[in-house]
């Protein structure tokens, strides 16, 4: 209680679930009004959960918030603002209908508590708040027509041009160049010396060792480690993050020479996204792409699911030149895809685990009379939790009892289930724990041996060194460098992706 | 032991919705019973009730099947007024002073309803599915074009006095329970089995369950969506002719409060998303419970205006019991959570 | 290519439209280019536009209200009834139209506790309410047609603004109305685009839980959407019941269709946060346009119904169409101005 009564802002104890999953547990930060505090941890470590429970956008289920003098149990984002509380999250949580200028704009009326608007008064809100972060849009643009990394600016500008005493920033700079990091940290600077407090959240450990003053790290929803960014070093960071020494071993498996390849791209564009784009990948071959926040990394491997319009170009599989218009090409062709975000694209949370994992390839459980095959389904189901090691009691409970490590397991069953020759993973550990993620590398790891060829898509820079063979940058569309995987050091790659 | 306790735990029985209904079926059927002895629980009543039911019951599976894919149809009762529409005008127009018809022309004229709304179906299909209209909008305009154009047609004026043969349908019996609820268990019988025992129905489940995962699933959503516009067509059509039968008339604006009536049973009836008998039988049963409501209501001398009152009623309840519900097993699942 | 270029498309093509039909109907029949028509046309659009604002408003926010005609004639109804009981002032037009949209707000206000109290799906709970509302009317208020309405609402009926004589020898007649609806109209404008209440409105459409994060109460913005449609519905319901010189409660129900098609035609998209109120007034002068011309293109007065469901139809492929363009269109750019 007593050290609570120097700092501003902060968290005690605070609890959090959702269904079965424990996001947070007895979680306690403080933040002061002239610092910089960084919250580091894995994707799925907690930081946001703690964010919205910071700006009210969740309630947790026990503990307090405390914001200045003020102690709360709960907030909502209504009263969160009041209390000075700003926001940059991390899906931005922009309305796309309407312009640039009205975005940024709306906290500063709502802050004011405002009955009326006008379209003069808005436009100058937004000029200045852009002009606060260097940066040039075209304001009367609808937000719905701009780029990802217009989107995170955006977000930005309208976080930090107001009177808030406290901002946080969920992963501000995933979409954004070095040059526009850059500019972002000399903001971070010109509002400590405001006074504000200004809470940076991120995995980026580089990010976090140039900006921070204080840090916390967290890890599986609990604080692992917090104190000054000048005693922890890059290692401790890193190791409290993970849970595990840092030198992880790759675990590629050896590639055997092969003159066939299972898949090549020659050329293929798709304007404004991605242009000129040509890799192969041989049987058993693991390639990894890596990119910034709307580098077109995920539309181009959407596009070779078919997911994604291709405009010119040319894609061989299997020594046969194919037309992948389609995700059910694509399926025909053998390419299979393990979308992005598990909860949203890639699962039916309400539906059992045993029909999640025969979902791609329903047609062909079907029985001679015409009707579903369901001891077949039964079968397919339970095999497939056994070989991926899916902890459940039984096929039958509903994918949302399950926790993220296990419910990525069962997205990837349910493509591992169609054999296809290539399988495209887009992020296919995040939110996971660091037991899973291991299992995971594990999985496509012994299927690789097996023959079978992987594009993945991640920006987990120490995971895609693990555990594939080369590995490919792209930038703003267009592949920028390859590098050899199995002698690659984790900073060069950071050096090519800024 | 754990794979028959799962079995036990998807059957029938155990899903907490259907023995809530099924309750719900017993108390409504024993209150009004002993409120309105003679009237109620007479022979009469009930087998009226019976005649009453299926056409109500077979519209309310249709718009199950278009909610299950999370859109819904608001054209059925349109689409099933059109359909009985061009049968009986076919019929008539074959019909002898009489009021006798040649048996194939009345089997004709039963055909040309159903593809009547086989094709009304298909407009709404491609609507939805292929130019992706939201189903409210879509069905909307369809809607009110199918009824525009049967008002168009007839002038607003209904065709009654329909062949003997036909009305017998509606009105008679197949080994002495009434023909209409013979045909609603069949075709309940043939949804179920379509929703429960083919791959077309375990994809509806999905595809209502989450849209995006299934297009990236590869499943032919489009074509799940629009083979169920099209088959709540064909089912809105059969109910047409059942009703058409049973009053010996189409009319292009009868039942145009049976759409309030078709959403509150599914409703009521609970659509589970992930399927089990219980859908189109619990679709059965709500038919049932408001049919009782709506006939008790009618003994008691209650005004009709009280059942709209009723439904509507039913409809807001229910959907406030899901949402208190929903809540406090939130609650629980918080206060366990804290605990472990 | 922004969706507001769209929007501006949507009236354009809406204006021409409304020229192209107009030149086709003066084609046909030249008797249509009298001032008189012009006249009748606003008489006609009176009503539907000030319930078409409150539908507007309910769709840019994401949702659907179908009981606003119900909510209408509910308290147009009802203020009759009360002046007749009370014995009011029957010479002042203001206690009724009060008294209207007094009643509208309360029924508003019970859609908002359905809907932002409980959290029930829109069409769902409006479907419910216009239920229970409108079954509360005839049987605890009264089902009977009342042709003496108070004198202040009947005389309303025929103050006019303009009265010229025509070549024809009849008289050309614009209502008063017009002033107070021009009002109104720039009134909901001015509020959607110039007050946080109205930005919240279009917040909301373009996504709730943004919406909530800004710290926009979204509960309470609900609630005044849905007071403020009731209360614009209240009023439309008097006006119409002013306009017939009669109070029929089974008036009404039915209009949904246009009114909703209207809306739809004028921009707003039923997925929420796009649409204009000039937009919503071009739709509604189409849909009074072909409604009350229809006889003089020798179209007969039955097929109205099913010119406007072609029309939403139309209006709702075209609009289909393109937004898939748009889709296709709108690739992720991965440079833009930003930073260079």
């Amino acid at each position: 209680m007593s050290t609570l009564l120097t700092a501003e802002y902060g968290v005690e104890n605070i609890t959090k679930s959702f269904g079965g999953a424990k996001a947070l547990n007895g979680v306690s930060l403080t933040v002061k009004s002239d610092e910089v505090h960084c919250i580091a941890g894995e994707n799925g470590s907690g930081k946001s959960t703690l964010i919205k429970i910071m700006s009210g956008v969740h309630a947790p289920d026990s503990g307090l918030i405390h914001l200045g003098q003020k102690s709360f149990p709960a907030l909502s984002p209504r009263e969160a603002v009041r209390e000075g509380v700003q926001v940059i999250f991390q899906d931005f949580s922009l309305l796309p209908n309407l312009t640039v200028a009205e975005n940024i704009a709306l906290p500063a009326y709502i802050s004011k508590e405002s009955f009326f608007l006008s379209k003069k008064k808005t436009k100058e809100i937004a000029l200045e708040a852009l002009n606060l972060i260097g940066i040039d849009l075209d304001i009367n643009a609808s937000v719905a027509d701009t780029s990802i990394a217009s989107k995170q600016l955006i977000a930005i500008a309208r976080a930090t041009n107001l009177d808030a005493k406290i901002i946080f920033m969920d992963e501000p700079t995933t979409a954004l160049t070095r040059k526009e990091i850059k500019r972002l940290f000399e903001v971070v600077e010109q509002i400590k010396a405001r006074g504000v407090a200004t809470v940076f959240v991120s995995h980026k450990i580089d990010e976090i060792q140039e900006i921070c003053n204080t840090i916390t790290i967290l890890r599986n929803g609990e604080v692992v480690a917090d104190g000054l960014m000048k005693e922890f070093k890059r290692d401790a960071i890193s190791e409290a993050m993970t849970g595990l020494n840092i030198s992880e071993s790759r675990i590629a498996p050896t590639l055997r020479k092969s003159t066939s390849k299972v898949i090549e791209v020659s050329n293929l564009t798709t304007k404004p996204t991605f242009s000129n784009i040509s890799f192969a990948i041989a049987p058993g071959e693991i390639l990894g792409v890596t990119g910034l926040l709307g580098s077109g990394r995920t539309e181009l491997a959407e596009a070779i699911f078919g997911q994604y319009p291709i405009d010119s170009g040319q894609i061989i599989v299997n020594e046969k030149s194919v037309k992948l218009n389609s995700p059910s090409a694509a399926l025909k062709a053998g390419i299979g895809y393990v979308p992005p975000d598990r909860l949203t694209q890639g699962l039916f949370l309400e539906q059992s685990i045993m029909r999640n994992v025969v979902s791609v390839g329903i047609d062909q459980y079907q029985s001679r009379g015409g009707g579903l095959a369901k001891n077949r389904l039964l079968s397919a189901g339970e095999r497939w939790i056994k070989e991926l090691r899916i902890k459940t009691k039984n096929s039958l409970n509903p994918a949302s009892s399950l926790s993220g490590g296990n419910q990525q397991r069962v997205v990837l069953a349910k493509w591992l289930a169609m054999n296809p020759r290539l399988m495209i993973l887009n992020g296919p550990t995040v939110g996971v724990d660091i037991g899973s993620k291991r299992e995971i590398l594990e999985i496509i790891r012994d299927r690789a041996q097996e023959g079978m060829a992987f594009l993945i898509v991640s920006d987990d820079i120490p995971e895609l060194i693990q555990i594939c063979h080369r590995i490919l940058v792209i930038k703003n569309g267009e592949i920028s460098k390859e590098f050899d995987a199995s002698e690659l050091s984790e900073s060069s790659l950071y050096v090519e992706l800024s | 032991m754990n794979k028959n306790l799962a079995k036990f735990k998807t059957g029938l029985l155990a899903d907490r919705k259907m023995t809530q209904l099924m309750a719900i079926t017993g108390i409504t059927f024993v209150f009004f019973s002993l409120v309105s002895r003679d009237i109620f629980f007479s022979s009469a009543n009930f087998t009226s009730m019976a005649y009453q039911i299926p056409e109500i019951a077979i519209l309310s599976i249709a718009v199950m099947l278009s909610m299950l894919t999370g859109g819904i149809d608001l054209s059925i009762v349109s689409i099933s007024n059109a359909a009985a529409l061009v049968a009986v005008w076919i019929m008539t127009s074959h019909m002898d002073d009489s009021g006798n018809a040649p048996l194939n022309w009345i089997v004709i004229a039963c055909i040309a309803g159903i593809i009547v709304g086989l094709l009304a179906g298909a407009v709404n299909a491609i609507l939805v599915a292929s130019l992706n209209v939201t189903p409210i909008l879509a069905t909307l305009a369809t809607m009110t074009l199918f009824n525009g154009i049967a008002i168009g047609l007839t002038d607003g004026v209904s065709i009654s006095g329909l062949p003997e043969e036909f009305v017998r349908v509606g009105n008679g019996t197949f080994f002495g329970i009434p023909t209409p609820f013979v045909l609603m268990v069949g075709i309940g019988l043939a949804v179920g089995l379509l929703i429960n025992r083919t791959t077309l129905g375990l994809k509806i489940f999905l595809v209502g369950t989450n849209r995006k995962a299934a297009q990236y699933s590869v499943m032919g959503d489009r074509k799940v969506i629009a083979w169920v516009y099209v088959i709540s067509g064909l089912l809105s059509s059969f109910a047409g002719l059942i009703i058409a039968s049973r009053t010996s008339s189409a009319s292009p604006d009868f039942g145009s409060s049976y759409i309030l009536l078709a959403i509150v049973i599914v409703v009521l009836g609970g659509i589970n998303p992930n399927g089990g008998f219980g859908t189109v039988t619990g679709v059965i049963l709500a038919t049932t419970v408001l049919q009782m409501i709506a006939s008790g209501f009618n003994a008691l001398r209650f005004s009709q205006f009280f059942y709209l009152v009723s439904q509507g009623g039913v409809l807001i309840f229910v959907m406030i019991l899901n949402v208190v519900l929903e809540r406090r097993k939130v609650q629980r699942s918080i206060i366990r959570n804290l605990k472990s | 290519m922004n969706y507001r270029k769209l929007l501006l498309r949507n009236e354009t093509a809406l204006i021409v439209a409304i020229a192209v039909l107009s030149i086709s109907i003066g084609l046909k029949s030249p008797e249509f280019y009298t001032i008189s028509t012009l006249f009748d046309l606003f008489r006609s659009s009176f009503v539907q536009l000030i319930f078409a604002l409150g539908v507007l408003v309910v769709i840019v926010s994401g949702g659907i209200d179908v009981s606003f005609p119900v909510v209408g004639i509910f308290s147009g109804y009802t203020a009759v009834v009360l002046m007749q009981r009370f014995e009011w002032d029957t010479n002042s037009l203001l206690i009724p139209i009060a008294l209207s949209i007094g009643i509208g707000i309360f029924l508003g206000a019970i859609n908002a506790i359905a809907i932002a109290g409980f959290g029930i799906p829109t069409l769902i709970a409006t479907l419910g309410t216009s239920g229970i509302f409108r079954g509360i009317l005839l049987t605890l208020i009264g089902s009977s047609f009342i042709s003496n309405i108070p004198a202040g609402l009947d005389k309303f009926a025929t103050a006019d603004l303009i009265r010229l004589e025509t070549e024809q020898g009849t008289l050309a007649r614009l209502h008063v109305l017009i002033i107070p609806v021009a009002i109104i109209t720039i009134l909901v404008s001015l509020i959607l685009n110039r007050t946080m209440f109205g930005r919240s409105i279009y917040a909301l459409g373009g996504g709730v839980e943004a919406t909530r994060r800004l710290g926009i109460s979204v509960k309470r913005t609900q609630a005044k959407i849905y007071m403020f449609a009731g209360g614009l519905s209240g009023l439309a319901g008097i006006l119409y019941v002013s306009l017939q010189r009669k109070a029929n409660p089974n008036d009404l129900t039915g209009s949904e269709l246009d009114i909703i098609a209207a809306v739809v035609l004028g921009g707003a998209s039923i997925m929420g946060g796009y649409g204009t109120v000039f937009g919503t007034v071009l739709g509604v002068l189409l849909i009074s346009l072909i409604k009350g011309n229809l006889i003089l293109l020798g179209v007969s007065g039955s097929w109205q119904r099913a010119a406007v469901g072609a029309l939403l139809l139309i209006g709702i492929i075209v609009q289909a169409v393109n937004e898939s363009k748009r889709a296709k269109s709108r690739r992720v750019a991965t440079n833009d101005e930003a930073g260079q």
